[in-house]
């Protein structure tokens, strides 16, 4: 993994909308009356985007590419020889790329400080709850992606879906505002969903936006959600294991 | 001229029997893009949705819709046209399947630019043009501004083209370009507002650093019919120098490809 250092800045940079959407809203708070939209400065703004920012990062998750890959290749029939699920073997690699990442990714955010005027929280428990809520959402997309990746075992190829799943997690996540920012409707439907309690959440309790309670109600969501989507994998991976031809065999 | 026309055809033709093999994977593309253009429209209907705010940058929300819809339509043209062929120059290199391309009796910068197409995200492009013609539909638009945002959206589309060719070409020497081509859709995911909604200095390297403002932001201005004269002359000139850049560059890379085996 480390070999790719270079790639694993480029794929770093490349996650802009949040710094689009950032340097968009500044902009506008800048431009507004008073110098601020709904009691946002432009640091405030500054200090949310970078977050969300930061926060993505951590939660990419490119597994359905590899296992959309691994079936319809074959490349999955000897990994089912060993006495392991090959679940675990994704979830470590994912989870150790994230070592290689940290420390290129402190050094981009606090570039990105200096130069935006961003001012993340002095309250010290906001980073322990972003780290336990950052754990949960990980462990939520992981599965949840994990499962559209299952679905090739049905059809030809599940990147599609894939697809529309992120859109709806940046737009519900709140990548491109704050969530109190959405229309009303918007709101009470996401509250359901785990997408503003993963990148939405530890973002406002880094901006110092957020209490210590809604930190702990968003996590007992995402539990929710995880044992919802770990019950939901192992379903679809049974399934899915009989329906497999293993190409090639 | 005749036969180039006619190997489009044959290409066209080949890909698009190979792709509609695959229907679920159409219906699950033209969802993405209907879930595509729903968050676009979420994205600028949450800034313009909040109160006091009647304006981004200078422009209206009918006017910013307007600059979406040509973000839509250039997203598809990349993802339609450009993507699938660049993306597979540096497969070839690597493979040393250049070989073949460059030994036919064509061009070979033609080969590798038309020989693939991916109709899925056709729908990306029907969308795009729905947008601005819905946007448009409620604005004042001569038929002269018409004409004028028609001719500077072909230049965007030829900088676009360019660029990625480029970019692309680096895989003469570097082998993996596909990080790079990521990068740019990351700038380019700013093209989806006007380029008067950011910073300045941001606006200036959005301008004349990487021109993605002249694929979005011109075009627009143009059909609203509030570009200015330099703006309009210089968008058509930075597309002429980069075509004339980027065959240059390619002709040079080809000079010094050494094939896989050898």
């Amino acid at each position: 993994m480390t070999e790719y250092r270079a790639e694993v800045v480029i794929w770093m940079l490349s996650g802009t909308l949040s710094l689009v959407m950032m340097l968009v809203w500044m902009a506008q708070a800048a431009a507004a009356p008073g110098g601020m939209v709904r009691g946002y400065t432009p640091a405030d703004f500054a200090t949310y985007f970078l977050s969300t920012w930061f926060v993505s990062q951590l939660l990419v998750v490119w597994v359905s590419h590899e296992l959309d890959y691994e079936i319809r290749q074959g490349v999955l029939s000897p990994k089912l020889l060993r006495p392991l699920d090959p679940f675990w073997q994704h979830l470590l690699g994912h989870v150790s790329e994230r070592f290689v990442r940290l420390i290129p990714m402190l050094l981009l955010a606090a570039l990105f400080t200096w130069l935006s005027g961003a001012r993340f929280t002095t309250a010290w428990w906001a980073y322990p709850a972003v780290l336990a809520l950052v754990v949960l959402g990980f462990g939520v997309r992981f599965l949840w992606e994990y499962t559209l990746g299952l679905l090739a075992f049905w059809t030809d190829s599940s990147t599609s879906f894939q697809e529309i799943v992120w859109l709806v997690y940046a737009a519900l996540g709140g990548m491109f505002a704050p969530l109190a920012f959405y229309p009303e409707w918007v709101q009470r439907v996401a509250v359901w969903t785990p997408f503003p309690y993963m990148l939405g959440l530890p973002s406002q309790l880094l901006a110092g936006k957020a209490t210590l309670a809604q930190a702990g109600q968003g996590a007992a969501v995402l539990l929710g959600w995880l044992v919802v989507f770990w019950v939901v994998r192992q379903a679809v991976w049974r399934a899915g294991l009989r329906r497999y031809g293993a190409v090639g065999a | 001229m005749r036969r180039y026309l006619r190997l489009v055809r044959i290409f066209t033709g080949a890909t698009v029997a190979a792709q509609l093999e695959y229907r679920a994977n159409f219906v699950g593309a033209v969802l993405a893009s209907l879930g595509q253009v729903g968050v676009a429209l979420l994205g600028i209907g949450v800034l313009f949705g909040q109160p006091g705010t009647t304006s981004v940058g200078g422009w209206s929300f009918r006017e910013a819709l307007l600059v979406t819809g040509f973000y839509m339509l250039t997203e598809g043209f990349i993802a339609v046209f450009v993507q699938p062929n660049m993306s597979r120059i540096a497969e070839a290199v690597r493979t040393g399947a250049m070989d073949f391309t460059l030994l036919k009796p064509i061009d070979a910068q033609f080969g590798v630019s038309t020989r693939h197409l991916n109709v899925l995200r056709v729908p990306d492009m029907v969308i795009g043009v729905g947008l601005i013609v819905s946007a448009a539909s409620a604005l004042t638009v001569t038929p002269g501004s018409a004409l004028a945002a028609a001719l500077l959206y072909a230049s965007a589309l030829v900088i676009v083209y360019c660029i990625w060719l480029g970019l692309s070409t680096t895989a003469f020497w570097f082998v993996k370009t596909q990080n790079v081509t990521e990068l740019f859709s990351g700038v380019f995911g700013a093209a989806r507002f006007p380029a008067t909604a950011f910073p300045v200095p941001v606006r200036f390297l959005l301008t004349f650093v990487v021109p993605v403002a002249f694929v979005t932001t011109v075009p627009a201005q143009a059909l609203t019919g509030q570009l200015g004269v330099t703006l309009a002359l210089t968008s058509p000139l930075v597309a002429a120098a980069l075509l004339l850049v980027t065959r240059l560059f390619w002709r040079y890379a080809v000079a010094s490809y050494t094939s896989a085996s050898s």
